[in-house]
């Protein structure tokens, strides 16, 4: 019975992501094409594979599933320059995400973008201040994680010379997904909704010519789902949702706790022309969420970045 | 016989006197390695300043092309008009701290921007305050001889008055100020003279142009 219902959503969803989608890619490229504007096109381009060591979020080693997703992005963006250190840019882009066995959680994204830029002062070296918002629409082959993500940030940062830059940036993060019927009577279905806030620091030191280090620090405090292979009670009782999760497996099921998430990432990248980079990175995540339930995850990523 | 020596006499006594048959200066720069250093510039100062004044600075330009100054290196002579056409499609906003000359020319596209006057020797260093990965040089050479390395490392000035000349190298990445580089040459008519020249170059950051998602620098 839970079978059928689920299909069904499926379906339901399905076709109502294929026609939002569609709408939403008229929308963005509308948006990035203000036709009196004297702007600057860049297109871009990403490439990468990456390895989650615990894509679940789960605590307990029985619970955690390791996969590697190869990831694909392009982007089209317009930066127009305004008056008094200002620029604003508009766009968009189109991605997607393979995994090698969850295969439910196949996804292609749409998101567009607009952002505000201040620079105080002229040069490479003047501080500057960025505030931005982003809409995206995702979905996933198991569309019971199918979202609307709303995004706003604000950025700041300071390159201190041709070596070393630094920039701190906070987001608040608002995922909408499909509701789910409930699992257990009283409690909410709806876990894939996510609500959060994060803040984090950068630095940025060119190692050689054209060889860039990336370190950087997160806070993210607020929403996350963990997901466990068979039902488990700790979790449920701290749990403010449920839902199945069956990208995971039959019995899989996902918990949306409250909690907060540590993070640091290291990554190295190379630029061998002047239009594209080569980079890869490694990110060490800890969470400590509601009803001790306490995860951690490691992330390796190799990706190519194109920017014309 | 006679007639044609004293014949051959006459004619070596007006080239001497056609400014296109002077002395020329050939050089080679290269680094530690031996490897040929392009976009350095080579002056010549005369012992005779006079030599030097007589010289009127031409016009000149520094093109914006894919979001680059073209060229990297741009030598010109002191009180040049110099002017920054930008063939890109978009618009750029060219600047300088530098304090052989301080400017700034407001968003521009096309070849809308005035000339640059370049009135004090020194090095200029060019930026654009909407691509902050793009970096260019002008030198302003107080001496009307000059020229800048190619790619295999050579440069030639032809047409100099043979004389006593002070030569010398400036390049964006040297290690240690041109006036290591200093030498004292004598320069006829007769023959080219060869220099060489082995520079220790620093590594050159630059602010990254292709950046991955995490980078805020643009846009």
């Amino acid at each position: 019975m839970g079978a059928v219902r689920r299909h069904k959503q499926r379906d339901v969803l399905g076709q109502a992501s294929a026609a939002t989608l569609g709408a939403y890619a008229a929308f963005v490229l509308l948006g990035t094409i203000p036709l009196t504007a004297y702007g600057d096109w860049t297109l871009g381009a990403e490439a990468g594979v990456r390895h989650d060591d615990n894509v679940g979020n789960a605590q307990f080693s029985p619970d955690r599933v390791a996969d590697t997703l190869y990831v694909a992005r392009v982007s089209l963006a317009r930066l127009i320059p305004l008056d008094d250190g200002y620029s604003m840019t508009v766009g968009g882009d189109l991605g997607g995400e393979s995994y090698h066995r969850l295969t439910g959680l196949n996804n292609v994204s749409l998101d567009g973008a607009i952002a505000l830029k201040k620079k105080w002062g002229l040069g490479a070296l003047a501080p500057w201040a960025r505030a931005a918002v982003t809409v995206a629409r995702s979905s996933y082959d198991d569309s019971y994680r199918n979202a609307w993500d709303y995004r706003a940030m604000l950025a700041a940062g300071r390159r201190f010379d041709e070596r070393w830059n630094f920039w701190a940036d906070y987001a608040y993060e608002n995922r909408a997904a499909s509701p789910q019927a409930e699992e257990v009577p009283g409690l909410s279905g709806d876990a894939y909704s996510q609500v959060s806030h994060s803040l984090g620091i950068n630095l940025e030191y060119s190692l050689m010519e054209s060889t860039y280090l990336v370190a950087g620090l997160l806070a993210r405090h607020g929403d996350v789902v963990s997901t466990t292979l068979q039902p488990n009670a700790t979790v449920y009782y701290a749990s403010s949702a449920l839902a199945d999760d069956p990208a995971f497996g039959p019995h899989a099921y996902a918990y949306k706790l409250t909690g907060t998430t540590y993070g640091y990432r290291v990554g190295l990248s190379f630029s061998p022309t002047a239009h594209s980079l080569l980079g890869c990175g490694f990110e060490r995540f800890e969470t400590h969420a509601d009803g001790g339930n306490e995860y951690a995850k490691s992330i390796v990523d190799i990706t190519w970045n194109y920017r014309y | 016989m006679n007639r044609i020596l004293a014949a051959l006499a006459c004619l070596t006594l007006m080239g001497a006197a056609v400014p296109g048959l002077g002395a020329e200066l050939r050089v080679l720069v290269k680094d530690h390695h031996g490897k040929p250093v392009t976009d350095a510039v080579v002056l010549a100062t005369p012992s005779d300043s006079k030599i030097a004044q007589r010289a009127k600075p031409p016009a000149d330009a520094v093109d914006q092309v894919d979001k680059q100054f073209v060229p990297y290196v741009k030598p010109v002579f002191l009180g040049s008009k110099v002017r920054f056409p930008n063939s890109d499609h978009i618009r750029h906003q060219v600047y300088s701290f530098s304090q052989a000359k301080v400017f700034e020319l407001p968003l521009y596209a096309g070849t809308d921007a005035p000339p640059v006057v370049f009135d004090k020797p020194g090095v200029v260093v060019l930026g654009c305050n909407i691509h902050d990965w793009m970096v260019g040089y002008i030198y302003v050479s107080e001496t009307p001889f000059f020229a800048k390395t190619e790619a295999a490392g050579t440069a030639a000035i032809a047409d100099l008055p043979p004389g006593e000349y002070t030569v010398r190298v400036w390049h964006p990445s040297m290690e240690g100020g041109e006036n290591t580089t200093l030498r004292q040459v004598t320069l006829a008519a007769d023959a080219p003279t060869n220099i060489t020249w082995e520079l220790g170059l620093k590594p050159s950051f630059r602010v990254p142009r292709a950046s991955g998602a995490a980078s805020p620098g643009y846009p």
